[in-house]
């Protein structure tokens, strides 16, 4: 495989898709280390587990 | 959950040659989106495949979404005779890929790849650029939203 890295062409899928980035998110996330980030990523992934925990809690209530 | 300090820390920690792709990849290079797994492409030689075992061991990797009881064993025959390996272990989801889609094994990655630290290790990460290319590579709806997020990210890079 070429290694060069062609240019890569407009996709109009993902260009839709950017419309909907929060971009002054990202901005905050690179004032944060790499570290950092990936704690936020662990707390995230807490934070989601922990909704989905409450949402079986009340199903089965 | 995953534990992605424990799962980086004991590939680093083993002396594991890896490269971090995929969503773990992404967070690194600033993006803000859910992942639950983490995603090294590895290299094939001997060494590294017992480097893997040794490190992983420990962590009783086995094939994720399996019924239990199978008869998997997390040796270097099994890795010598497999390629891509998404296991669950007691730190969380790993995949382990021999090859991704749009970007090969883990020497052509190698060159393209950026060393970072992260929890007190330096580790390879796929520069953003490839990274972008192995998911669109992938072509998989999910991974459309992802790519439009990375591409900005690169924007948001290069802007002064």
């Amino acid at each position: 495989m070429d290694d060069r890295l062609p240019p890569l062409e407009r996709d109009p899928v993902i260009d839709a898709y950017k419309k909907d980035v929060d971009r002054t998110l990202l901005r905050e996330r690179l004032k944060r280390t790499p570290t950092e980030r990936l704690e936020d990523l662990a707390a995230l992934a807490a934070f989601a587990d922990e909704l989905a925990a409450a949402g079986r809690r009340r199903e089965r209530s | 959950m995953t534990d992605f300090a424990t799962l980086i820390q004991t590939l680093a920690d083993g002396r594991v040659d890896f490269i971090l792709i995929g969503g773990v990849a992404a967070t690194i290079h600033g993006s803000a989106r859910l992942t639950r797994d983490v995603d090294v492409v590895y290299a094939r030689t001997d060494e590294n495949l017992a480097r893997l075992v040794a490190a992983l061991g420990p962590l009783s990797p086995y094939l994720r979404g399996a019924p239990p009881g199978l008869p998997f064993s997390f040796d270097v025959e099994t890795l010598r005779r497999g390629l891509n390996f998404t296991l669950t272990t007691r730190a969380g989801d790993l995949d382990l890929l021999g090859e991704v889609t749009g970007g090969g094994g883990f020497d052509r990655l190698r060159n393209h790849a950026t060393a970072v630290s992260v929890y007190d290790r330096d580790v390879l990460c796929l520069g953003l650029d490839w990274l972008i290319r192995v998911k669109r590579a992938a072509g998989r709806p999910k991974d459309l939203e992802a790519v439009a997020e990375l591409e900005i990210l690169r924007d948001e890079r290069r802007d002064p």
